[in-house]
């Protein structure tokens, strides 16, 4: 009863087949054994130091890696990809090699070096998509996924190496890299392409990145002016309230939950031009796809950001509850996620329970991101309050 | 009778109509956005400061009117309470009404279903084939079985029925978030300490406003029970106290929580990076029993509180906590051979001699980190900021009623080989510091400068006249008496040192100089006290909710029935299947479905792609 993955039982296309779990261990035998090598080698090695919670983090990983990367087999390349350069530049740095004596360091894979090749593929990219939406160059539109996919790679290879290089010096310092301003726009620009390109794969037309790309590019100029003007690519420490094992869970969470919004909101903005231009008449219509897959994947980023947006809340009030003394402290950063999270529960509730679709959800969804951008930036920079250590 | 039975019916309608509002999406949706609104206002005015900020701030109209609507802690006012009810209210209506509808969803599902049934489902199809009936429905249940379905077959006579279905227990989705959203409004309804402000509303609580009182003359009338179920409260504890109660903040007042314990502070101090920027604040804590015996000791981190029978202890701010300040005071224009002396604990008022001037010691800080361009230095990436050291702040009140602030750093700072104490005075709270630069003169101290300025009063009051070459002369005078090893160009510089302080003293609000020759550190923790019981509930309502949407959003129902029947020729499939969610992706798969049903069938059962 093997199956290969073009195969046609019962006459149904494979995308359609059921896969039972031993078919999914046969056909994606390379990751699973992988993983489970590379987790059974992180236990064998450092299980001596481990907590509680780095048995929870473990898990959580293997099980979120294993199942992402069935759900998406391009994740797997690419997590191979990021990983084993940043370890590569780990190696370096634990051989006594610095940015200062090594070319390789300096140049490519310390942290805000990858993060400037992060920048420059992504601004590339954003220009390939917008060229190939308008010449309709399929060629070029292949570049534009091709060039997103490298930039994203090297944001990961950078956030990898930089947790490594917090520790370097001071070994107090260290801390995953979310920690400010910098960093979470890092984070920002290289998992807002990464969800695109689940998405764009999904839908199989590359005019949506047009779109996306442009804020992603917006986000990389900030991290441009925020890396030479600003100096904010510095490794600081931690303030106090910041060290907590919360924090590698609360952040990264909340990024998905921002990356997905932000796509939604974009292909809002897709929709509703694509409904002018069928009315006015423009090259549009013909390049963005139909305006019922732009709604579909417009709500299935709304839910997949929806659900992560919860879960980070979540995690940020037990973790208040640890580090302030209650787990809601009307804090306005907090108060903004439930206003985000109450406008995109609104938003669910018209579209799945009333039916509610088109060119009302594509405004509701475009003008969320102005909310999203908000609780993202604007609590920080405006008010002041609990957060305010991420001010500019 | 008849009439009776009207009412009854009329009755009847107005419940089911408020059911119905009370459960309608339009109403779930409208109350969501405006909770969202609602919420917008407490990010924009900063909450629960002193009432005085507010009047300042909107003028004594519109501080009342947003008194009158609570605006200055929106959270706990009855109409946001009440909105979140209302959601409350209308998400259980909600689950009630469609308890019934979903418990029979999720059932087993019946195989045989009527045409009329068939025909309704999202996706239909009706197709004839060669085959016979049998033969048709075990296809099809092979193509379910592919497609990931456990279908049914059912014989009736010589016709089949075939059902499947797969996100049985999407249902469970459902219950699962609005059960959980109605748990944790409740357990946080609770945790607010709805009986505190139920004794407040109805008057037998009412808050203090004096913030001066000590513990034992706060009126009863503001202290909550002991065995309060819920509580929030603070405590500024200096090292070496004890207390046994907390406060919390209510409207302009607060309140006084008792607690079931004593909390000792043993010590608290400060960790810090190389940068000088804090790196941990930690207290040292006993816990006692009111009689006196030991009930738990350790530390209160940051992120890592005290937890004793149900009550969190965290640690949450730190201030000074009546350092001992030893204080010169020199009357200026007079020689500095005589200096004064004060002593005070920062928070004290201490009278300056007879002259009617009182200083109050407002506050110690030991360290003063801050960034280097901020006080005139080059800059260093590796090292950017500077520590200047122990700083004091206090006030002094002359006897006519003014008053002025003064800020003074312990260390001296060096420019140019010269070094300086510095000094700040303001005369109102709002406006900056103006800054003094007093010149340290060769023995340390500034006495050298005092006595420079005091001769130079002689001098002007015996009819010199201002010239640089006197002021050179008075100097010079002075130097060979009290400092007789300072060269010629120390004496240069410490001349136009000195003219320059003058300069910047020409407004200086008081007649006399604080020096601080000594000090006695004492910190206080600021200690947050928590008792929420509601906390669990809460833990497992986000559980159910993040399962629960977990389960909406990726397990949707989808349903099949076909019903094929025997013709002459052959048999007649109908096939009726829906999807409550991802209704796109169905759609493509149901076409998937009709084309391989109607594809001839290959030799082993599959069909060939053309």
């Amino acid at each position: 009863m093997a199956k290969s993955m073009e195969s046609w039982a019962e006459g149904l296309p494979s995308e359609f087949q059921q896969r039972s779990l031993k078919e999914i261990l046969r056909q994606e035998a390379a990751w699973v054994l992988g993983l489970t090598a590379v987790a059974i080698f992180i236990l064998a090695r450092w299980r001596a130091d481990f907590g509680y919670w780095q048995y929870v983090v473990l898990v959580s990983w293997y099980v979120g890696l294993l199942l992402a990367g069935i759900a998406w087999r391009p994740l797997q390349w690419a997590t191979v990809a990021s990983v084993l350069p940043a370890l590569g530049a780990v190696w370096l740095y634990a051989h006594g090699q610095t940015p200062a004596n090594n070319v390789v360091l300096h140049y490519v894979l310390q942290g805000v070096a990858a993060a400037l090749w992060m920048s420059a593929l992504l601004l590339l990219s954003t220009g390939a998509y917008l060229v190939s939406v308008f010449t309709g160059s399929a060629a070029i539109g292949r570049w534009a996924t091709r060039l997103t996919w490298a930039g994203v790679i090297f944001g990961f290879i950078g956030l990898g190496v930089r947790w490594r290089e917090t520790y370097l010096g001071h070994a107090s310092w260290g801390h995953i890299p979310v920690s400010n301003l910098w960093e979470v726009f890092v984070l920002f620009c290289a998992t807002t392409p990464l969800f695109y390109l689940y998405y764009e794969q999904k839908a199989q037309n590359r005019s949506l990145g047009a779109f996306v790309m442009p804020l992603v590019a917006a986000a990389v100029g900030f991290l441009l002016w925020l890396t030479l003007a600003q100096h904010m690519d510095q490794v600081e420490p931690l303030i106090p309230a910041l060290q907590s094992f919360w924090m590698k869970l609360h952040v990264p969470m909340m990024f998905v939950g921002y990356a997905n919004f932000t796509i939604a909101s974009l292909i809002g903005v897709a929709y509703l031009l694509r409904d002018w231009s069928v009315r006015r008449g423009g090259v549009l219509a013909a390049r963005l796809p139909d305006a019922e897959l732009m709604d579909d994947v417009m709500y299935r980023a709304i839910a997949l950001g929806f659900l992560f947006f919860t879960v980070a809340t979540i995690l940020g009030a037990v973790w208040a509850a640890r580090a302030w003394g209650g787990f809601w402290s009307w804090d306005p950063k907090e108060t903004w996620a439930l206003i985000v999270w109450l406008n995109y529960a609104g938003y669910l509730h018209a579209r799945v329970v009333k039916g509610w679709r088109g060119r009302s959800m594509a405004w509701w969804s475009f003008l969320s991101l102005w909310v999203v951008s908000f609780c993202f930036l604007g609590v920080n920079m405006f008010l002041s309050g609990l957060h305010s250590y991420g001010k500019l | 009778m008849q009439t009776v039975s009207n009412v009854r019916s009329v009755q009847s309608s107005r419940l089911r109509l408020l059911v119905q509002f009370l459960g309608s999406m339009r109403l779930a949706v409208s109350l969501l956005v405006l909770l969202a609104i609602a919420s917008i206002i407490g990010t924009i005015l900063s909450q629960q400061q002193p009432y005085d900020n507010y009047q300042l701030q909107f003028g004594s109209f519109w501080f009342q009117v947003y008194r009158e609507l609570g605006l200055y802690n929106v959270y706990r006012t009855l109409w946001y309470t009440g909105i979140v009810a209302f959601l409350v209210l209308s998400t259980a209506t909600c689950v009630t009404r469609n308890t019934p509808r979903m418990l029979r969803d999720m059932r087993a599902l019946p195989v045989r279903q009527r045409h009329a049934a068939i025909r309704a489902q999202d996706h239909f199809l009706s197709m004839d084939a060669p085959a016979s009936a049998e033969a048709m429905a075990a296809r099809l249940a092979s193509l379910l079985r592919t497609a990931g379905f456990r279908p049914r077959l059912e014989r009736d006579g010589s016709d089949f029925y075939v059902a499947a279905r797969k996100g049985r227990f999407h249902r469970l989705g459902y219950f699962l978030t609005h059960l959980a959203i109605i748990l944790i409004c409740a357990a946080a309804l609770y945790n607010a300490d709805i009986p505190v402000k139920w004794a407040e509303w109805t008057g037998t609580l009412k808050p203090a406003n004096n913030f001066d009182l000590p513990l034992s003359e706060i009126p009863r009338s503001a202290w909550m029970p002991l065995h309060n179920p819920a509580y929030r409260g603070i405590i500024t504890l200096p090292e070496g106290q004890t207390a046994n109660a907390v406060f919390a903040l209510a409207g302009d007042g607060y309140l006084v929580q008792p607690l079931p314990f004593r909390i000792h502070l043993r010590s608290f101090h400060v960790r810090y990076y190389s940068t000088g920027m804090p790196s941990d604040f930690v207290s040292d804590v006993v816990l006692y029993s009111p009689s006196g015996k030991v009930l738990k000791s350790g530390i209160i981190r940051v992120n890592h509180p005290m937890s004793y029978d149900g009550v969190e202890i965290y640690q949450s701010s730190f201030s000074d906590g009546g350092s001992l300040l030893h204080l010169q005071s020199y009357v200026l224009g007079m020689p500095a051979l005589h200096p004064g002396m004060l002593s005070g604990r920062v928070g004290q008022t201490l009278q300056a001699g007879n002259s009617g001037y009182a200083v109050q010691l407002k506050n110690f800080s030991l360290y003063n980190v801050m960034p280097r361009a901020a006080v005139g230095e080059k800059p260093d990436p590796k090292n950017p900021m500077v520590n200047l050291g122990p700083s004091y702040t206090y006030i002094v009140h002359d006897p006519h009623g003014g008053a002025a602030e003064f800020k003074t750093y312990f260390s001296p700072i060096s420019r140019d080989g010269q070094g300086y104490f510095v000094q700040g005075y303001r005369q109102a709270l709002g406006d900056p510091y103006h800054y003094v630069y007093l010149p340290v003169g060769p023995n340390g101290g500034i006495s050298l400068f005092l006595n420079y300025l005091a001769a130079l009063q002689v001098a002007a009051h015996g009819g010199a006249q201002a010239s640089p070459a006197i002021f050179q002369e008075i100097f010079a005078m002075l130097a060979a008496r009290v400092a007789p090893n300072m060269s010629s160009v120390e004496q240069d510089h410490f001349v136009q040192a000195s003219l320059n302080a003058l300069q910047q003293m020409r407004d200086y609000p008081a007649p006399f100089l604080l020096h601080l020759q000594s000090f006695d550190h004492r910190w206080a923790a600021g200690l947050q006290v928590t008792k929420w019981p509601g906390t669990v509930p809460i833990y497992w309502g986000c559980v159910a909710l993040v399962l629960g949407i977990f389960i909406l959003f990726y397990l949707p129902q989808r349903r099949v029935w076909a019903r094929v029947e025997n013709q002459d020729d052959g048999c007649r499939l109908e096939l009726g299947a829906s999807a409550d969610r991802n209704k796109r992706e169905f759609a493509r798969e149901f076409a998937a479905w009709e084309r391989a049903l109607q594809a001839p069938p290959g030799k082993d059962g599959t069909t060939l792609h053309c």
